[in-house]
């Protein structure tokens, strides 16, 4: 071995001999993987009994569509912020009932239910997997989804990267999910605290699950940010130009700037702490010339353009739902633009005011104080600008302006307390306390709310009904009350004087706001059941509340609502001409909603291939074997990646052509439909409500809703 | 999206590729790493201008690199790759510096004088 280690160790099996040191009889444990089990079999067996693995193969697993492909982020963004959430459960639950000295304790524990080593791991998960593993991929899968379309392309200009992105992604999942039930994961907080990140002080394989599994993820993250960026820059439509371009697009673009730039700095900080564990380098370490801080800065240095990455997007939601919803076009799009982009560059010039406290001269806290402050500015531009676009506007209130509105306070209050945070004095009283919990979560939760809300708004466009509006508002209010319930006491607890990551509370006087915030989880916990009733209903219903308009809502603006709902595979059966910002608001009001093309052209569309999926499965089983410092087996399916990606690329079969008369022959096939001249059961291509360069008879021009 | 630079080899940034400037850049790079090398082992300069003149030879073999390695120029097929790299400069600068500035100050004030 490289260095020295504690416990087992062979040269087949690498460390999997302390697995016998588990305590697989917790019953927290054995829960978790009895409901992986049963909900695993269930899947496998309703795919299996509908007869729908070949299906699942060719339309999901080995598919390029983008369209696809987001979804795909999307469910598993859902599926990890359900893990996190129950990790939320549990610190929350935890904390309320390991209060004084007199609190009980069962299962191992002296006060509580989780013994301060598993609480630890579960803040971990929790913080890693809802910014990295949740909140990531859905606002990647809503780029990927919405972006191509809305600059009229057919794709990404990297399909199988974008593959290659998703399935890393699921890969960086996977490996987090299996660190539940085979070993440990990390206990040293989201950030990775150096030393205790360190081989002595973290002799299992925690944090090797927590290096490796970022790691992977965050090569699929980089590699969808070169894709989303050449797709702007390449892939325009003609006509649309910069200064047309829709302003979720233009976030993509910032926020996919950002992720490009610093995802590389995470991935060596995170390598040298792989070097530090694995071949005794003292990069980090406390001792020997290392420099423990250092990790800090790196960590920082990509962890704050990171928050920006996860907030751009969900600005850019507001700025398309509000819009739409207000009946007027989006106030200040130039002043918009370049806020997104302030906001970009700034991000790379704050990172200190993670670790003010470290104890860097005056000079450095001032200035990154005041460089902190200069981010409200450009929010605050935005704000202004959304209140503007609402203000004299034909508001109207269904699910995804509630979600918009509810994000704009969120953003208000997260962002007051962020300026607070910006002053260095306030963080030597308030650092690492949950205030500082409060404000981040505060933040995130304006994402989470714009996420939300586009998931609503787009959800029509996408799927061809609209989503339930009754048990969407039971959802959002209930929701709601969570969020007060858990954040205004835990604020307060904050300025208490509370600090994160406690599994023991000393303070009895603390109790009621714990309880509170316990009350907050509940509503939470009603909220996601309320979710899940809406999709249920929803998809029930489908058939009565299927769009029958390109345009789901009637007064939406962008180039997403020209093409057939939901969009063929091909996107756009002719390439749009863009004339004006918000095309679709200009051809309605110059009554172009049912033009013809003239002619049909041949369309040049990307093959689906398996190759992505293997290379993330063996880069899944890698990430295993390293965890596990099996060293043959990480060699082994590091070179099967390396084949792999060379067999890809000597293969030259890799897209296809779909003649002009098969596109005009599904063209009419989805106008029928949407006319109502095939029943909505019948086999026909996709859509089930045309629109773009030309639409069925109800079109948006002659119906709206609620009309 | 056409069928005309499906040919890897006829991509304008595959035609770049030369094997006499990337000889060239390999030689300058390990001509500066032999000279860097003996004027470390030497101890010919000062300390400070030993450390600028390694930081000098290194900024230069980065650019003749980045010219004859990844031919970044403001040629048509390369201008969007050169203003993409020169764009993230200021980046480099700003984590790099405010780095070494923060740490500078974080040891005058926590570390032993002279230690």
């Amino acid at each position: 071995m490289l260095v020295d280690l504690q416990g087992p160790w062979n040269p087949i099996f690498g460390r999997l001999g302390l697995l016998l040191e588990v305590h697989y009889n917790n019953p927290i444990i054995f829960f978790a993987f009895m409901m992986v089990v049963i909900g695993g079999t269930a899947a496998l067996s309703w795919v299996t009994f509908t007869g729908r693995w070949g299906w699942l193969w060719r339309e999901w697993l080995t598919t390029v569509d983008h369209k696809k492909l987001g979804i795909m982020y999307i469910l598993v963004g859902l599926v990890m912020m359900l893990r996190g959430f129950v990790d939320a459960l549990m610190m929350r639950t935890q904390q309320a009932m390991a209060v004084g000295p007199d609190s009980p304790g069962v299962l191992g524990a002296a006060h509580g239910y989780l013994p301060p080593y598993h609480f630890d791991q579960v803040f971990t998960a929790h913080g890693m997997i809802m910014i990295l593993l949740a909140a990531t991929p859905i606002l990647v899968g809503f780029m990927n989804l919405i972006m191509p379309i809305q600059i009229g392309a057919r794709d990404m200009a990297y399909p199988y990267l974008n593959a290659l992105g998703l399935w890393l992604t699921v890969a960086a999942a996977s490996l987090v999910m299996i660190a539940l039930f085979v070993g440990d994961f990390s206990h040293a907080g989201w950030v990775g605290l150096t030393p205790l990140t360190e081989l002595p002080y973290s002799p299992g394989v925690g944090v090797d699950y927590y290096l490796w599994s970022i790691q992977i993820g965050s090569i699929g993250t980089t590699i969808g940010a070169v894709n989303l960026i050449a797709t702007i820059i390449k892939m325009r439509a003609p006509g649309m130009t910069w200064g047309r371009l829709p302003i979720f697009t233009w976030t993509t673009l910032a926020s996919n700037i950002i992720a490009l730039t610093s995802f590389p700095v995470l991935g060596v900080a995170l390598a040298l702490l792989t070097l530090d564990r694995y071949i005794g380098t003292h990069f980090f370490t406390a001792d020997l010339g290392g420099n423990l801080m250092m990790y800090t800065n790196l960590f920082w240095i990509w962890g704050h353009p990171e928050v920006y990455f996860v907030v751009i997007p969900a600005f850019g939601f507001l700025s398309e739902i509000i819009p739409t919803f207000s009946e007027k076009p989006l106030f200040g799009y130039v002043t918009m633009v370049l806020a997104s982009m302030a906001i970009a560059g700034v991000s790379w010039t704050v990172w200190l005011h993670h670790f003010f406290t470290m104890g860097a001269s005056p000079g450095v806290n001032s200035y990154f104080s005041i460089a902190t402050m200069l981010v409200g500015i450009p929010t605050g531009v935005k704000v202004f600008n959304w209140a503007f676009t609402m203000w004299r506007g034909k508001l109207r209130f269904p699910t995804p302006m509630l979600w918009a509105i509810g994000s704009l306070f969120l953003l208000i209050t997260g962002g007051m307390t962020g300026m607070m945070l910006a002053v260095p004095a306030i963080n030597y009283l308030v650092h690492n306390s949950v205030f500082v919990i409060a404000h981040f979560h505060n933040m995130f939760l304006l994402i989470v709310y714009a996420a939300f809300g586009a998931t609503v708004y787009w959800w029509p466009k996408v799927f061809g009904f609209k989503l339930d509006e009754y048990w969407g508002k039971v959802f959002f209010w209930l929701f709601t009350a969570g969020t007060l319930f858990v954040f205004v006491p835990m604020y307060t607890l904050g300025f208490m004087g509370m600090t994160r990551r406690l599994d023991y509370i000393p303070h009895t006087s603390w109790e009621p706001l714990l309880l509170l915030e316990v009350i907050g989880t509940g509503f939470y916990l009603l909220s996601i059941l309320a979710f899940v009733i809406q999709l249920g209903v929803s998809i029930y219903n489908r058939e009565k509340n299927r769009v029958v308009a390109s345009d789901a809502w009637g007064t939406s603006r962008s180039v997403e609502w020209m093409t057939h709902t939901p969009p063929p595979f091909y996107n756009f059966a002719v390439t749009p001409v863009i004339h004006a910002r918000d095309e679709w608001a200009w051809r309605r009001e110059h009554g172009l909603t049912n033009l013809m093309p003239e002619k049909f052209l041949d369309i040049h569309m990307p093959k689906n291939t398996a190759v992505p999926l293997i290379i993330s499965f063996f880069t899944l089983v890698c990430g295993f074997a390293l965890v596990w410092r099996i060293w043959w087996l990480a060699a082994a399916t590091f070179a099967a990646i390396i084949i792999a990606m060379i067999i890809r690329s000597f293969d030259k079969d890799t897209d296809y052509i779909i003649p002009a008369a098969e596109v005009e022959r599904m063209e009419k096939e989805i106008v029928a439909r949407a006319e109502g001249r095939i029943p909505a059961g019948e086999p026909a291509p996709v859509g089930g409500g045309a629109g773009g360069a030309y639409a069925s008879k109800r079109t948006p021009t002659q119906r709206r809703d609620n009309d | 999206m056409s069928h005309a630079n499906s040919n890897p080899i006829d991509h304008p940034e595959v035609q770049l590729a030369s094997p006499g400037a990337y000889l060239v850049a390999y030689a300058a790079a390990l001509g500066a790493m032999f000279l860097e090398l003996w004027l470390v082992v030497a101890h010919v300069l000062s300390p400070i201008s030993l450390t600028t003149a390694i930081t000098v030879i290194a900024l230069l073999v980065i650019t003749v690199q980045m010219y004859l390695l990844f031919k970044l120029d403001l040629s048509k097929t390369q201008i969007w790759f050169t203003v993409s790299f020169i764009m993230t400069a200021p980046l480099i600068f700003m984590s790099i510096g405010l780095t070494i500035w923060m740490f500078i100050t974080l040891m005058q004030r926590t570390m032993l004088p002279g230690m």
